[in-house]
């Protein structure tokens, strides 16, 4: 089982998106995925109509195996299983401060499902704190979206520097272009910049999509309904690319 | 979660299911529904789909494979035309074909038509919550729904509310094949080629003999039809093991009918054997066609297809040959005489086993047999000459079909598992013998049949040279294990077996005076 984590510490990059295309997109390739939603608002849920677990409250993610496993619903579609959230995940950093061993919790309770998956799709909230560093340690690959303006950029420089700082491997993230508009020289010129520092970005970017944005309409990824679409089918590509790093067959 | 598979006799009637449905929370079923199509019903002439409680259906270019055992339901492209599981693309559907038979050809059983509907369990914000797969067959003027449900991880309570409502409106559990059958009064296939045939321990063994020769003659004949028509190659060979296991019986009964009369049996039935001999040798050939290939260096390939081009036409002719047996009026009258003289059995001249009881002379046979099984096996080391080596394949064969005949008066376990040991044994032997026999056939090609290949006889000869000399290494490869084989047979607890189920009273007594197995 391998484990992706779409992460950034920066809100309103597409994070809740490439989540669940990026899962949809694993499931499609026939491989057994669960998409963990481990953000408060409960978006990913949201977009496969599944609805909050009332029962699955951080304690019982954490402690509770049953309660965990009992907690996962079937997507609509085959191979793909979500884990939805629950309000209480706010609480997951005064809860996880608790716990001996706080920094690697996450990953003994996602053991439990080791043999039922091939990949588990972490959706994590927009912060740093005790759960994104369970995060960073857990996950194989962090896929980060990046939109190409200054601020942002600026953010996953950050993450970068406090990935260093922590002695975090550095290698484990996949920041990739989002939101991408070409016409905009800036998004142009920050592109170029940033491919030259990073080696690491991921080749394919995801362009700015009204289709993207309809996923609230539709409730579905957007590759259920606009597969032609150029931003669909670059989640479909950087999913490849990112098998490529995991290998997990 | 374990699916609903279900069988509903009437219509589904998509407003009742829904109206049977709890109101929290608030259920809708959305359907999809494919057109009728006419199809047919698809199965191995020894039922082979259905006795693995399978269903298998084509419908134009489409194959669609529902099991009842596990409630998958799948489905595949495949060629509106094809006979055997190796002719299909690669798919879901044909992997379990494969599985099933590689050897058969999958005949139709029966036209039908067929509708299928999706039905889709949703919930207020339209998440699936669980999945309905029914199926209309209509056969004639009658009619059945089959399906089955899918359950999502996680919502169970909506897969109970669904199996539950499909059983209000009369759903009832399907969980064999003939229950379909029968509603759609499809008959179901009987033919098997081991057939159970009912002994009883104290009858006259003239009256077991007469029974069991019955049976295999009318194993036999169940054949005919699938071998002129040529469907595949089992029934060619099934027709032939039921001869030769009536050849078996009569020269391994010994003393139940009269030494004069055994031999006109075994000299008739040998006779109707004979006429399919180089058909099933062109068989065995055709069939280990991609083997052989894969034996030989790619640079003998050439010659190689030249030769199979070669056996397949004779093939064609060969079964020409037998069609016109099969159907001549002197063939017909042979085996309707035949069968009938062991359907009433009166006509017999009786020898002066004839009336032992059949247990006991069951047990006396089998003893004696596994004894000179031993007795050659244990002779044989790394330098006994290749004759050994035959003459204790033949034995086994004769044990094992002695075993095999009298399977029904001893427990099934115990002698099924006394088989098993020894056809471990048997198969080495039989790999040994092939090579052998495949060795012989190739001489006889080089050395009588080269003038048919024109301007390629260098191409095929260095072929056969190829082959020949690989088919000696693997029999070399096979004489090895004979040894190793034969000595775990010979274990300890299957000796012990052995003598715990064959070993009679009488013989304790000492009224088998040959039984060298109880000295």
């Amino acid at each position: 089982m391998k484990i992706i984590a779409c992460y950034s510490n920066k809100g309103g990059v597409g994070k809740t998106a490439t989540s669940v295309n990026l899962a949809y997109a694993s499931a499609l390739e026939g491989r057994r995925t669960l998409l963990c939603d481990l953000d408060p608002q409960g978006a990913s849920g949201f977009y496969f109509r599944v609805k909050p677990s009332k029962k699955l409250q951080n304690k019982a993610f954490f402690k509770d195996v049953k309660g965990f496993l009992n907690a996962i619903r079937a997507s609509d579609f085959d191979n793909l299983d979500l884990l939805p959230a629950n309000l209480t995940y706010r609480d997951f950093d005064i809860f996880l401060s608790r716990m001996n061993n706080s920094r690697s919790r996450l990953k003994k309770a996602l053991r439990e499902v080791d043999s039922d998956y091939d990949v588990v799709i972490l959706d994590c909230p927009p912060n740093i704190s005790l759960l994104s560093e369970n995060v960073f340690k857990t996950a194989d690959k962090i896929v980060v979206p990046v939109i190409p303006t200054t601020l942002s950029v600026r953010t996953f420089e950050q993450l970068n520097g406090f990935f260093k700082e922590n002695e975090y491997q550095r290698k484990k993230l996949l920041p990739f272009f989002s939101m991408v508009q070409k016409s905009k020289t800036l998004h142009k010129d920050t592109m170029v910049a940033l491919r030259k520092k990073y080696k690491s970005l991921l080749k394919n970017y995801v362009p700015f999509s009204t289709e993207i944005e309809k996923m609230g309409v539709h409730r579905a990824p957007v590759l259920t309904y606009a597969g032609k679409d150029f931003a669909a089918k670059a989640y479909q590509d950087i999913w490849h690319e990112i098998e490529k790093k995991i290998q997990t067959k | 979660m374990d699916p609903f598979i279900y069988l509903l006799p009437s219509a589904l009637n998509q407003k009742k299911l829904q109206k049977t449905l709890p109101d929290t929370p608030p259920y809708k079923i959305s359907y999809g529904q494919d057109e009728q199509q006419e199809g047919v019903l698809l199965d191995t002439f020894d039922a082979e789909v259905f006795q693995s409680a399978k269903i298998l259906f084509q419908h134009g270019d489409m194959l669609l494979l529902i099991d009842l055992q596990s409630g998958r339901l799948l489905q595949q492209a495949a060629p509106e035309t094809w006979s055997f599981a190796g002719d299909l693309p690669v798919g879901p559907v044909t992997a379990f074909l494969q599985q099933l038979s590689k050897l058969r050809a999958f005949l139709p059983v029966a036209s039908v038509g067929l509708c299928r509907l999706h039905g889709l369990l949703l919930d207020d914000e339209g998440k699936t919550r669980a999945r309905l797969h029914h199926l209309t067959i209509c056969h004639g003027r009658k009619s059945v729904g089959i399906g089955i449900t899918e359950y999502l991880r996680g919502y169970r309570k909506a897969h109970d509310d669904l199996r539950h409502s499909l059983e209000r409106i009369g759903a009832i559990s399907c969980q064999s094949v003939g229950q379909v059958y029968r509603v759609l009064a499809i008959k179901q296939g009987k033919y098997t080629a081991k057939p159970v045939i009912e002994l009883h321990p104290e009858a006259p063994v003239k009256d077991t003999t007469r029974t069991i020769i019955s049976v295999f003659l009318q194993t036999a004949r169940a054949n005919e039809k699938g071998l002129v028509d040529d469907y595949d190659t089992e029934f060619l060979h099934d027709y032939r093991v039921s001869l030769r296991k009536v050849r078996s019986v009569l020269s391994l009964f010994t003393g139940v009918y009269s030494p004069e009369e055994t031999a006109q049996l075994k000299k008739d039935f040998s006779s109707l054997m004979q006429k399919t001999n180089a058909l099933r040798d062109l068989d065995v050939y055709l069939l280990n066609k991609l083997h052989y290939f894969s034996l030989v260096p790619a640079d003998t390939h050439e010659g190689l297809a030249i030769l199979f081009d070669y056996l397949a036409e004779q093939r064609k002719k060969e079964h020409s040959d037998v069609i016109k047996v099969m159907r001549s009026k002197s063939y017909r009258k042979e085996i309707g005489r035949l069968e009938k003289i062991f359907t009433n059995g009166s006509n017999l001249a009786t020898g002066p086993k004839a009336e032992e009881h059949s247990m006991a002379f069951a047990c006396r046979l089998i003893c004696k047999r596994y004894d000179k099984v031993c007795k050659i096996a244990r002779d044989i080391d790394a330098q006994t000459e290749d004759g050994a080596i035959h003459q204790l394949r033949i034995n086994c064969k004769k044990l094992r079909y002695l075993m095999e005949f009298f399977t029904p008066l001893f427990p099934e376990d115990e002698i099924v598992s006394l088989i098993k040991a020894l056809k471990i044994l048997q198969d080495n032997l039989g790999n040994f013998n092939d090579y052998s026999v495949q060795q012989t056939s190739l001489r006889h090609i080089l050395q009588e049949k080269m003038s048919e290949f024109g301007s390629a006889k260098l191409k095929v000869a260095e072929s056969v040279g190829a082959l020949t000399a690989i088919l000696h290494r693997l029999q070399k490869k096979e004489r090895r294990q004979v040894m190793k084989n034969f000595a775990r047979f010979d274990s300890p607890e299957t000796r012990a077996a052995f003598t715990k189920l064959f070993h009679t009273p009488q013989i304790e007594e000492g009224v088998d005076e040959n039984n060298s197995l109880l000295q």
